[in-house]
């Protein structure tokens, strides 16, 4: 061990100079097509590839008229199936005769759309993704369909506890607020769900003036533009003024909100414990990003190594911060045997304790710098993954200098101020935990935390 | 976090007269070591990291009952402690320098994938040929791993209604071979393994002349050899692994197997024995599942999922293996629909097959998808690593990857009836169903 802890110390004062290479993402050129959508470019001739992403803003799930829980959803999906001039068969024949991806999702703040196919099959690519969101027929057979499915959707997701764990956490963490709407739907949701509000969703979130299209691959620009002018340029742009795309400012959990899920054929106990996060952006999320990722980001964090590593209590344990405009989640989740459960929470809560208290060593901060600094090329590797990366910039005004800035920080932070970071950020008093397990089992574990409300997992909606 | 889990292989495919590109044969280099270790080696400076795959031909192939999931396990422990590096000292290190990993184990092989930053390549290297030799299998941490590895089969299998289900199936479709049991191993198993047996296996299955290595990325091949048999030359071979030698006898009628489990939605899969990776026959029936079920355009998706409104998905197809293995249907039915139902419509559309077989349009379409799946998974340093280890155990030899383009487009159109109906036959079928029972 003082071997290790010698090379240790001789790393910490070279790999600074080292410098590590790294990648700085490409400069993309814009262009504005006459109906207003903004195109961001890049050429990659490495491969015959071409992946390109629209992001359209206000068409997420937090835009959903509230109890119609899935609507953003489902207008995505029904995109996809049937045009004016084309049925869902047809789409689904042509896209998957090219062997090309072509997705249609909702975020919370933005609906997304993500293509990908060999470059000889770009123009026939792209005109359907624009006859898709042009012209789309939402008709009643294939809304029926679409429906059937996502309330057969539903009982799979209750199956499943990792899943479930989801949209129950949802639920409780987000409340009243907007952000609680959950993709899936849920069973009172999708028996309000109606077509013609799916239609008015459509036709005033869905408009090319708002939108951002970010293309990477193996085109030129004119070729491009010839085809992007026979494609979505025609995507009229209304000539109503955009609907309001913001979101109120996300809750913070004040107190304990305890909740425990019965399901009684359950063998282990899931658990999800969250907590007040930052938004994008926001000046504390590079030490947040080292923080995270000593205490619960990586195979060696913190948690991990207690819960799997050191007791074999569970196969996977982790955090994250995830952040959105107006806000941000911080989440810890894992699983364990149910009989194993008061254990597992009582080292997670011991571990964010000795985080706020006693912070983390500079060894360790230099650890997790190079670790991101490493692996940070591999997450722009592809043409998507950089597409992804340009909408992301733009949708959140992070300018395209984001990632040298971001890294740079990491490059500095200093451990005091990791420990600042893990006092604002962690959770002590106040936070939501929701676990999926047999009550039975688990129900005198967990009560040492505060009353914990129940639910059967059968009951409807989450 | 998705770490040294079982993961299923990826469709190895291989398309590559049409190969466009700068990725080709003649920049990849090969180097043998005496004590057996094979190198492959590819440059390619595009982005600062390099894809670091050790592959060992060894997998739950190999096993015994008693030792079942021994190979997963091993993975497992592999991160778990040399006479060099302690317990943990593994991931501690690479993440320091920078580098991340995972690992996963098949039916046929086990792949160490490290990606990392340049300056960390020859710490890797001496880290991975240190664990190719000198596992410690410290006992307590051994028990705490065997712990590990059964809340991964809770998770994976007991908790998961799809996964208990394809375990009893494979189980019951499959009877002598060791493809019988899951990777995972069983429960019984995972909970008794003995160590002095784990550490036999290992030191059979885990050296050099039984392993691949295969670098990508941003390295010099030159001086990374010269790292390579500094830290490798000195690992000393053993003597070759037993082969595997059972073989399936045919199955002599239809099978089935039902599971009564607490659940909201039933599930049901079909599987028939298909033909081991290097048959000629593999790549006419992995030509013939796109139209079959792949995708929104595929037959038994319009017809089960879109026309008679029975499941919600449908997947399966063939699977890239070293003996032969099954050909798998996997229907997620409605709640409450007619199973039997489901099992008579995939019949009949089997028999379409064998009787019409494709059109010219399927059999192109099925061209494309393999051609596009091909050079997405060129993209990434790692894509390309994977097919290349894949290539050399699989299919022979790595050079594959680039020649046997010619075994697909081999296949005519006109030959596929012939070969369903080789495959897909009563005699052939296992059935297996979950069906939900009360205490909902």
């Amino acid at each position: 061990m003082t071997r290790i802890k010698a090379i240790i110390f001789l790393l910490i004062f070279i790999l600074p100079v080292l410098a590590m290479a790294t990648v700085k993402l490409p400069q993309p050129e814009k262009i504005t097509l006459p109906n207003g959508l903004t195109v961001y470019f890049l050429k990659n001739p490495e491969l015959p590839l071409v992946s390109f992403r629209i992001l359209i803003p206000g068409a997420g799930s937090a835009f959903e008229p509230r109890d119609l829980d899935g609507l953003a959803s489902l207008t995505a999906t029904l995109l996809l199936k049937g045009t004016k001039t084309m049925s869902a068969e047809e789409i689904a024949e042509a896209l998957d005769f090219m062997g090309a991806r072509l997705f249609i999702s909702d975020a919370e703040e933005y609906a997304s759309v993500y293509g990908e196919c060999l470059s000889e099959h770009l123009p026939r690519l792209f005109r359907i993704a624009a006859d898709c969101l042009i012209s789309p027929a939402f008709s009643e057979d294939e809304y029926k369909k679409e429906l059937t499915r996502k309330i057969d959707g539903l009982k799979a997701i209750k199956d499943n506890p990792g899943q479930a764990l989801r949209q129950y956490f949802r639920k409780a963490y987000f409340g009243e607020h907007p952000f609680s709407h959950l993709s899936a739907g849920t069973d009172s949701s999708l028996q309000k769900m109606s077509l013609a509000e799916i239609k008015k969703f459509y036709s005033i979130r869905y408009r090319p003036d708002t939108s951002i299209l970010a293309v990477v691959g193996d085109v030129d620009k004119d070729r491009l533009l010839e085809i992007l002018n026979s494609s979505l340029g025609n995507w009229p742009r209304p000539a109503t003024p955009p609907p309001t795309a913001t979101v109120p400012p996300l809750p913070s959990p004040k107190g304990k909100k305890l909740i425990l899920v019965d399901k009684p054929d359950a063998t282990q106990t899931y658990f999800a414990l969250g907590a007040a996060g930052f938004p994008l952006g926001d000046k504390i999320s590079p030490k947040a990003n080292l923080m995270n990722t000593l205490w619960g980001g990586r195979f060696t964090s913190w948690l991990n190594t207690e819960l799997r590593i050191k007791r074999g209590l569970t196969y996977g344990a982790g955090s994250n911060f995830q952040s959105w405009k107006t806000g941000g989640l911080f989440m810890a989740t894992s699983y364990t045997k149910n009989d194993k459960i008061g254990e597992m929470l009582d080292i997670t809560f011991e571990l964010l304790k000795k985080a706020r208290t006693q912070g983390f060593s500079p060894e360790e901060v230099e650890s997790a710098r190079n670790y991101i600094l490493g692996q940070f090329p591999q997450t722009l590797e592809t043409n998507s993954s950089k597409a992804y990366a340009y909408l992301r910039i733009v949708y959140y005004g992070l300018g395209f200098d984001y990632f040298d800035r971001h890294l740079n920080e990491i490059s500095t932070a200093k451990a005091e101020e990791l420990k600042a970071t893990a006092v604002r950020l962690l959770p002590d008093k106040d936070f939501v935990l929701v676990a999926v397990g047999k009550a039975e089992e688990v129900r005198k574990l967990l009560s040492k935390y505060g009353q914990f409300q129940e639910k059967k997992i059968t009951d409807p909606d989450f | 976090m998705a770490k040294k889990s079982l993961l299923l292989i990826c469709g190895l495919i291989f398309m590559t007269a049409m190969l466009q590109g700068t990725f080709k044969k003649e920049d990849i280099k090969v180097h043998q070591l005496e004590n057996g270790l094979k190198i492959i080696f590819y440059e390619d400076h595009k982005i600062p990291n390099i894809s670091y795959y050790t592959f060992f031909r060894v997998g739950s192939r190999h096993e015994r009952p008693g030792l079942t999931g021994v190979s997963h396990f091993i993975e497992h422990m592999m991160f778990n402690g040399t006479q060099k590096f302690g317990p943990g000292e593994f991931d501690r290190l690479m993440e320091f320098y920078g580098g991340s990993n995972n690992a996963y184990t098949s039916e046929d092989l086990t792949a160490y994938t490290d990606w990392f930053p340049p300056h960390a390549l020859e710490k890797m290297m001496e880290m991975e040929a240190d664990r190719m030799q000198g596992l410690i299998f410290d006992p307590e941490v051994f028990e705490s791993e065997r712990g590990v590895v059964a809340s991964e089969r809770r998770m994976g299998v007991e908790n998961n209604n799809e996964a208990i289900l394809h375990e009893n199936v494979r189980a019951t479709a499959i009877m002598a071979h060791p493809y019988h049991w899951d990777v995972i191993g069983w429960m019984s198993d995972i909970l008794s393994w003995r160590r002095e047996e784990v550490m036999q296996y290992y030191r059979t299955y885990y050296a050099p002349n039984n392993a691949v290595l295969v670098v990508v990325g941003d390295f010099d091949s030159q001086k990374t050899l010269e790292l390579i048999k500094k830290y490798y030359s000195i690992i000393p071979a053993q003597s070759p692994p037993p082969p595997v030698s059972t073989t399936e006898p045919p199955q002599m009628g239809r099978k089935e197997v039902v599971i009564k489990k607490e659940a909201q939605t039933p599930s049901f899969i079909v599987v028939y024995h298909a033909p081991r990776c290097q048959d000629p026959d593999f790549f006419a029936l992995s030509i013939l599942e796109k139209p079959l079920l792949r995708g929104e355009s595929s037959r038994l998706y319009r017809r089960l999922v879109r026309d008679e409104q029975l499941a919600i998905s449908v997947f399966g197809g063939i699977e890239e293996r070293i003996d032969p293995y099954l050909f798998t249907i996997e229907i997620k039915p409605r709640p409450g629909v007619d199973l039997d139902k489901i099992e008579k419509i995939l019949d009949e559309e089997l028999d379409k097959i064998i009787e019409k077989g494709l059109t010219e349009q399927e059999y192109q379409k099925a061209l494309n998808i393999i051609r596009s799946d091909f050079y997405f998974s060129l993209q990434t340093s790692s894509g390309k690593a994977n097919l290349l280890g894949m290539a050399e155990l699989l299919f022979g030899s790595y050079e594959n990857l680039f020649t046997i383009v010619d075994r697909y487009s081999a296949v005519k159109r006109e030959e596929i009836p012939g070969i369903a109906k080789k495959y897909f036959t009563q005699l052939n079928k296992t059935v297996g169903k979950l069906i939900p029972q009360g205490g909902n």
